[in-house]
């Protein structure tokens, strides 16, 4: 039997303030995109998105969400994206819009994608960092990169660490 | 007077951009009465139940609107057809009536819409 | 988006241009085969009233008969094929049959019967025939043509036996019809009139309705630009605008209007009245030709009509498109041409047909 093959999402969560992003959670995340594909694309939009659609991911440091559907109509959801205002959690409601970095096809080459991504990112606050004591930290977080495997039931999951010591401001790509 | 036609033959294959449709609207108070605007935005409301924001936005022109008979014909772009009948097929409710949207005729040339053999009473 | 979402039926337009004096010209054929015909539309624009010449030729339209319950076999008894059917110039369709759901009969001015079936009542009444070309995937249509003029069909022959008590008695298929005799001025009609006689039957005259149309924006046609690439607009803009015209829809919107964004083709000019004249009925192609002829005749007195255009439209229901072309139904059933004539007796030939339908001769 063909499996079903999925889509994964891989969105950044950009806010203004980043210690809202501790009210990051999956249940959020999922009922925020489950709103905006009704609003955007209806009745059908939510009925085909919904099989098989969960957040696997969330990064309530980085703001990183990984997403998963169905293959078929990944787009409807990547197009109802950009038409999330806000997220709602805990009675309150914080602003912020979801940015769209990569799809791919396993949770492998999202990670990979994430790690060269990341890495770009933090150069980027290399040459942005005003004191040698920063620069320092940032080399340091850099070069502390790991990449720990662990497989399950034959499907490769893998975890990235990575430390931010809070020099720059939201990532922008 | 121009030169004599010599022979000139093309065959165009699904070239027409446009769908037709004609239809008819069926409340249950039937001596009530609609404007043309409202019935589009009935359309247009359908649309976005069904397809949302998106699927309401879907171009199409309300050609004629019969206010007597309450019969519509709609054009609307080949890819947006099916969205547009569907949407049609599950009206239910009219300025909080019920009603329902028969589909009669639908093609892709406008002139086939002038009459329909399957209702033309010949006797 | 969803792929499955934008998909549309299939449609054909065949268009042909030729000059109605050009020996090959092959405007005949075309008209005369397209044997099933319920409405004519004459549109000439810069005409007030229908000229004398069209009005006699309509006047001389063949009246037709709608008869009520005629067993099928009683068309293919021995008398009445050998003086009617086989004779020529006969046309029968079954009355108000859809061609996707119920049994439909036809019989062909060149002496053919085609019987379009579903599964139960092909398989009940045993006789040689072919999967409908339109069948999905399970074969649940069938098509029986009998050619009565080949050899193998004389009457008293085994298989014309077999038709005839596969009619009478297997399955004695019984409905509505509407028949049509191309008379040639002899008095043949002592069998029809027989088989008449013994049911209830009607005859009808064509219905004509006529509508002058005050300020009409026409597009201009150029007669050598048929695709309407050089100035013109294109075949299915025009027939489109020549729908509106029929129906009355407005061609004067802006592409703001909350309502309709349609409008004329351009290039457009405006002309003060139009002539739009409809005739309805089970009308045969030889009156359809003669009208056609007369057409021809209208320019050759100065007219300030630049063209005028004759719209035929085929049966919806009718097993055949152009000669034996199978036709369906899939949600239009369309089957018309549209003859668009010159001054300079130049024309243009516009042949639509929908998504079941073999592509127009």
């Amino acid at each position: 039997m063909v499996r079903f093959k999925s889509r994964y999402l891989l969105c950044e969560l950009c806010v203004s303030e980043r210690n809202s992003l501790q009210l990051l959670e999956e249940r959020v995340i999922y009922h925020a995109v489950r709103a905006a594909v009704n609003r955007a694309h209806g009745d059908y939009g939510s009925a085909v998105c919904n099989i098989g659609f969960s957040v696997k991911y969330v990064n309530a440091h980085t703001g990183v969400v990984l997403l998963r559907c169905r293959k078929g109509h990944y787009r409807l959801i990547w197009s109802a994206l950009p038409f999330i205002t806000g997220i709602e959690s805990r009675g309150q409601r914080v602003q912020c819009f979801l940015n769209c970095l990569h799809v791919g096809g396993t949770i492998r080459t999202c990670q990979k994608f994430l790690v060269r991504y990341s890495t770009r990112q933090l150069h980027r606050m290399l040459l942005h960092c005003t004191s040698e004591a920063e620069r320092r930290e940032v080399r340091k977080a850099v070069m502390s990169f790991s990449l720990k495997k662990r497989r399950e039931d034959g499907e490769e999951e893998e975890e990235e660490e990575e430390e931010d010591d809070g020099c720059g401001a939201g990532v922008d790509t | 007077m121009e030169e004599p036609a010599t022979f000139e033959r093309h065959v165009y294959k699904n070239a027409s951009v446009y769908h037709y449709m004609k239809m008819s609207l069926i409340l249950e108070d039937e001596s009530k009465r609609l404007i043309a605007a409202e019935f589009k935005q009935l359309i247009v409301s359908g649309l976005r139940d069904l397809y949302g924001e998106i699927g309401a936005a879907i171009p199409f022109d309300l050609l004629t609107f019969d206010e007597s008979t309450k019969t519509a014909i709609l054009r609307v772009y080949n890819s947006g057809l099916v969205k547009l009948w569907s949407a049609i097929t599950l009206i239910g409710s009219c300025q909080n009536e019920l009603c329902a949207v028969r589909v009669t005729q639908v093609s892709p040339f406008l002139l086939a819409l002038c009459g329909n053999s399957r209702e033309t009473e010949l006797d | 988006m969803s792929p499955e979402l934008e998909r549309f039926p299939r449609n054909i337009l065949v268009c042909e241009r030729s000059n109605f004096l050009n020996e090959k010209s092959r405007h005949g054929i075309h008209v005369s085969k397209h044997y099933f015909n319920y409405k004519v539309s004459i549109f000439i624009p810069e005409c007030g009233i229908l000229p004398a010449g069209l009005s006699s030729v309509i006047k001389s339209f063949n009246s037709y008969f709608l008869v009520q319950k005629l067993p099928v076999y009683k068309l293919i008894e021995e008398v009445f094929l050998d003086e009617v059917v086989k004779k020529g110039g006969f046309y029968a369709l079954s009355h108000k049959t859809r061609i996707d759901e119920d049994n439909t009969i036809a019989f062909l001015p060149s002496g053919q019967m085609i019987l379009s079936l579903d599964k139960d009542t092909y398989e009940q009444l045993g006789l040689e025939g072919k999967p409908s070309l339109y069948n999905h995937r399970n074969a649940r249509r069938y098509v029986v043509t009998v050619d009565f003029t080949d050899k193998s069909m004389t009457v008293g022959g085994k298989r014309y036996q077999r038709v005839l008590l596969g009619l009478k008695e297997r399955v004695p298929l019984t409905c509505d019809f509407l028949l049509s005799r191309y008379s040639t001025g002899t008095d043949e009609d002592g069998a029809l009139q027989g088989l008449l006689s013994q049911y209830s039957f009607e005859v009808i005259r064509p219905a004509q309705y006529s509508q002058t149309l005050r300020i009409v924006p026409c597009p201009t046609l150029h007669p050598s630009d048929l695709q309407g690439k050089a100035g013109s607009c294109d075949p299915h803009q025009f027939l489109e605008w020549l729908g509106s015209v029929n129906m009355g829809i407005r061609c004067d919107n802006s592409a703001s209007d909350f309502l309709s964004t349609y409008v004329c083709p351009e290039p457009q000019d405006s002309m003060s009245q139009a002539l739009l004249y409809t005739i309805t009925g089970f009308l045969i192609p030889e009156d359809i030709q003669s009208l056609l002829q007369e057409l021809q005749r209208y320019f050759d007195e100065p007219k300030f009509s630049p063209w005028l255009s004759l719209t035929v439209h085929g049966f919806v229901d009718s097993p055949v498109s152009w000669g034996t072309m199978e036709h369906g139904f899939l949600s239009s059933g369309e089957n018309f041409y549209n003859f668009v004539c010159f001054k300079n007796q130049d024309y243009w030939l516009h042949m639509a047909t929908g998504a079941l339908d073999g592509c127009p001769p």
